[in-house]
């Protein structure tokens, strides 16, 4: 990842038509952007179709990134949107299964595997904006008014969703403890 | 609170796997060619606009003819430079795109030709006159550009130079370049296809009614000409697809009457995408029909036979229906699959030289007054996990119908919890089968972990289902790596298709059975819904001295592979049969509950020919006998008038008994069996934990209601869930609990 200065000179530079420039770019977040869609869909395979369906709309809306937000938060919210109408235009939905491929070949505690297993899969059925909110505040580190701020909505708007989408997880999974230790 | 602390952890953590440079670098070019390209289109339509105010009366008199031909020299130059970057990309794009996603970016584009192209416009067009569909043209290029955005951006050439090129290209027939355009070539194709509507449709007057749907349909079909190798062949000569259109547009002008809804409907049929969900519920899951066992009188058949079960597909099967909200099939309960899910203490024998013994309960039945409950329990002998080798080769279905989420994926995370839990020196291969039968991965150590793990990860979904090809290849493995030490194993994954190849059922089995013989097992595991043949994975497994196992989420992958791993791979005892002869002195009826599929005739019983189930490391085996005492007043059949007279010998010694109870049983490598047998008398004794047997009685009173029994009375859900309450005991998985879950589930659906 290069450094802040770089990126702003390559975002610059990209802005003003330098392939170069553009192709060192998508090359440095090509990374960033994947782990978004993975953490969208869950599987690989799913993971690099989006990235590069958000790769190739990131070569025409690349003029279109004002620099308000911060260079990745922009380029999350274009990944969840790419990942939307992905998945819209091949009518299915995010598999989730996919996510054991990792955690079953990064975690030792078996039950803590399912456990994560089944949040994962709880969060995937989230409505999309309540699951696009987690997925930035507390999985990025967003601040609520970013996410609002790139949704052009209120933040209070945001902290409702996040509200909704802790709510529901919380009700699965108080009451099926048994899958937790 | 903790909650929430526990689900940022899980949020933030990172599970995404390591990039793959090769897509980062298919992604990449592709990009950047996209944005070169939108760089020129804003490049070149500034020139257009200057090169539009010279006009035609411009080039009339002859001014400023250089300026014009400068502009076309740097467009040539720039077309070159550009084509030929393309032509690399797309060389990149055809060799590492697999066919599959090579479909997927096709129809894609297929979806948005059919929404991107204006087609009211079109038809008036077409309508009016055929001529005018060379005035269309520009408004295909438009869309055209609108569509390259969808990562074949290189192709965009919207400039009419350039299309005109590629018209002129194709029309006379210089198509070299045609296969490397591949997805490129019907879109580009389109417009030199409007050229031949135009011919056409001088030719056959009838096509204008329906011209309009006659271009995009065509698309759809180039486009699938497009998809595969073929398409070399398609494209090159140019009159053969003009001829397949002529003929195709007959058939398009009788089906599509200019109803855009037909069409898009015609588009999500023609996807090579798993049909959404609707097209599922049309139940295609077969199983044996069989009737409950009716209470037989012991005077007229005193002797009940059955073979052991191990299996528990029925169970896993009930619960992915109770979850997906409805009651299961009746045909789908089989009680004693139920009871045999749960593993129960029963007391375990010492050396493996005696495989197990049985336990007997004898309790008041919960659910009629005046009947009584005979609970047999076997526990299989639990080897020490060191002593164990084994040599499996999977064999995986990845038809097209295992595209699903409950399917491939959970097959592959299954596979790799069993290899957590396999020796470092066992032998794994994997073989699969689909259109075409293959090796995915040669016998290959547990320890060399990442290959394996490869092998899997690259394992994909698609063609038709040739199960028994793949048997074959399976069973080859296996000979190949035979350890007579170890256990040698075929473990079959399938959502339970068996369409093209052998499908005579009775062949397959002799074949498994032919194959158990020289000491390869088979079991198979069963995913998804709507296509699962049961019938056919409980033969097959019968058959091949392995379990059925239905795998419906990743809980019960562990259950199956993980922590029962040692029975499911191990066979302790095979060929268990029980017999019980019921004392007519002490018991006037008794009926067994569920074991329907698995009922034996009594002379089979001392036939060490006769196969029946086995039992694996650690197995539990429950059965429940329901019978009525001499005396009791729940008998339901009036004694004979005419019958014979009871037996008094013996009266003071079988008066104690209800029964007796024999087990026969051979070892893994013998052929010749081992009989157990003990009395069952009146005041028979268990020291053990009354929970177990509550909860199994439970668990039976629960699949007895799901099948609709008679003999359950009015026993209700409520009190199957008090039972199993009383009988939950500690419970480390949570598998109690989660009944009770499904019998309050059962409980509001039956409503």
């Amino acid at each position: 990842m290069p450094a802040d200065i770089d990126k702003t000179e390559l975002i610059n530079r990209a802005k003003s038509g330098d392939a170069d420039a553009f192709e060192a770019l998508v090359n440095a977040y090509y990374e960033v952007m994947f782990k978004m869609a993975y953490k969208w869909c869950g599987n690989r395979r799913d993971a690099e179709d989006i990235t590069q369906e958000a790769c190739i709309k990131l070569a025409r809306g690349i003029n279109s990134y004002g620099c308000s937000a911060k260079f990745t938060s922009w380029l999350y919210v274009l990944v969840i949107n790419t990942a939307k109408d992905w998945y819209k235009s091949q009518n299915r939905y995010p598999e989730g299964a996919g996510l054991l491929e990792n955690i079953v070949a990064n975690s030792d505690n078996s039950d803590e595997k399912l456990y994560t297993y089944q949040v994962l899969k709880e969060v995937n059925k989230l409505p999309d904006m309540e699951k696009e909110s987690l997925i930035l505040v507390m999985g990025q580190g967003l601040s609520h008014k970013e996410v609002a701020d790139l949704y052009g909505v209120k933040e209070s708007t945001i902290s409702w969703r996040i509200h909704e989408a802790r709510k529901k997880l919380n009700a699965i999974f108080s009451k099926e403890e048994r899958y937790g230790k | 609170m903790e909650n929430n602390d526990k689900l940022l952890k899980i949020l933030s953590e990172d599970y995404a796997p390591e990039i793959d440079i090769n897509a980062r670098k298919r992604a990449v070019n592709l990009a950047v060619s996209e944005f070169k390209s939108a760089r020129t289109e804003i490049n070149k339509e500034k020139n257009q606009k200057t090169f539009q105010g010279f006009g035609f009366i411009s080039r009339l008199i002859g001014i400023n003819t250089r300026k014009g031909e400068k502009i076309m020299k740097d467009n040539k130059k720039s077309k070159f430079i550009y084509g030929g970057a393309a032509t690399a990309i797309a060389v990149v794009f055809v060799g590492a795109l697999s066919i599959s996603q090579l479909d997927d970016t096709v129809s894609r584009h297929k979806q948005n030709i059919s929404a991107t192209i204006p087609t009211p416009d079109l038809k008036s067009d077409l309508e009016v006159s055929p001529a005018h569909v060379r005035v269309v043209e520009p408004q295909n290029k438009s869309d055209a550009s609108v569509k390259f955005d969808d990562g074949l951006s290189d192709w965009k050439r919207s400039d009419s130079e350039s299309s005109k090129e590629i018209i002129s290209n194709l029309s006379s027939k210089t198509v070299e370049k045609e296969h490397q355009e591949s997805g490129v070539t019907s879109a580009s194709s389109i417009i030199a296809e409007s050229d031949d509507v135009s011919g056409l449709l001088k030719q056959a007057p009838s096509y204008k009614d329906n011209g309009a749907n006659a271009p995009l349909d065509n698309w759809t079909r180039l486009k699938a000409a497009s998809k595969a190798p073929k398409m070399q062949e398609e494209h090159a000569p140019m009159p053969s697809v003009a001829q397949k259109f002529k003929s195709e547009n007959k058939a398009i002008g009788k089906t599509f009457h200019g109803a855009a809804p037909n069409r898009t409907a015609q588009h999500n049929m023609a996807a090579p995408y798993p049909m959404p969900p609707i097209a599922h519920e049309q139940n295609r899951d077969k199983f044996e029909q069989f009737t409950v066992n009716m209470f037989k009188q012991v005077s007229a058949e005193p002797v009940s036979t059955f073979s052991s079960d191990v299996d528990t597909a029925s169970y896993s099967f009930i619960r992915k229906a109770l979850n997906s909200g409805r009651l299961p099939n009746p045909d789908a309960v089989r009680v004693e699959e139920m009871i045999n899910y749960f593993d129960y203490n029963y007391p375990v024998p010492k050396s493996r030289a005696e495989p197990f013994k049985p336990t007997v309960v004898v309790t008041d039945s919960p659910w009629a007054q005046g009947r009584k409950l005979m609970h047999i329990g076997i526990k299989g002998y639990q080897l020490a996990k060191t002593e164990l080798r084994s040599n499996i080769v999977f064999l995986l279905d990845v038809s097209g119908s295992m595209n699903a989420a409950d399917k491939l994926p959970l097959v592959k995370s299954s596979m790799k919890m069993l290899l957590d839990s396999l020796h470092p020196d066992d032998m794994v291969s994997i073989v699969v089968y689909a259109g075409s039968t293959g090796v995915v991965l040669e016998p290959t150590k547990v320890s060399n972990r990442s290959t394996i793990l490869d092998a899997m990860n690259n394992l994909h979904a698609g063609g038709g289902t040739a199960g028994a090809a793949g048997i074959r290849l399976a069973y080859d493995m296996a000979e190949r790596n035979f350890d007579k030490h170890a256990v040698n194993r075929i473990i079959m994954a399938t959502d339970g298709d068996f369409n093209v190849g052998i499908t005579n059922h009775e062949e397959l089995k002799r074949y498994v059975e032919k194959k158990r013989n020289k000491g390869i097992f088979l079991s198979v595991l069963g995913f998804g819904q709507g296509n699962y043949n049961d019938h056919m994975m409980q033969s097959l497994a019968q058959n091949g001295n392995g379990i059925a196992a239905y795998i419906d989420n990743l809980n019960e992958a562990r259950k199956v592979l993980v922590q029962e791993a040692t029975s499911s791979l191990f066979p302790i005892a095979k060929d268990v049969k029980f017999q019980v002869e019921f004392n007519p002195d002490a018991v006037a009826e008794y009926r067994l509950i569920g074991y329907e599929t698995r009922s034996l005739k009594r002379e089979d019983f001392n036939n060490d020919k006769i196969d029946a189930g086995d039992i694996g490391a650690g197995h539990t085996v429950t059965a429940i006998y329901e019978f009525v005492p001499v005396g009791s007043k729940a008998v339901s059949v009036d004694p004979l008038r005419y019958g014979k007279v009871k037996p008094m010998v013996n009266k003071g010694k079988s008066v104690n008994e209800y029964a007796y109870l024999k087990i026969r049983y051979k070892l893994p490598m013998e052929n010749t069996s081992k009989l157990i047998s003990m009395p069952v008398s009146k005041n028979i004794e268990y020291g053990g934990d009354m929970s177990d047997i509550r909860f199994a009685i439970a668990v039976a009173a629960f699949g007895q209601i799901l099948k609709g029994s008679q003999y359950i009375g009015d026993f209700s859900y409520d009190d199957v869930i008090a039972l199993a309450q009383q009988g939950k005991g500690s419970d480390p998985y949570g598998y109690r609990a989660e009944f009770i879950n499904m019998v309050r589930l059962a409980k509001t659906l039956s409503r």
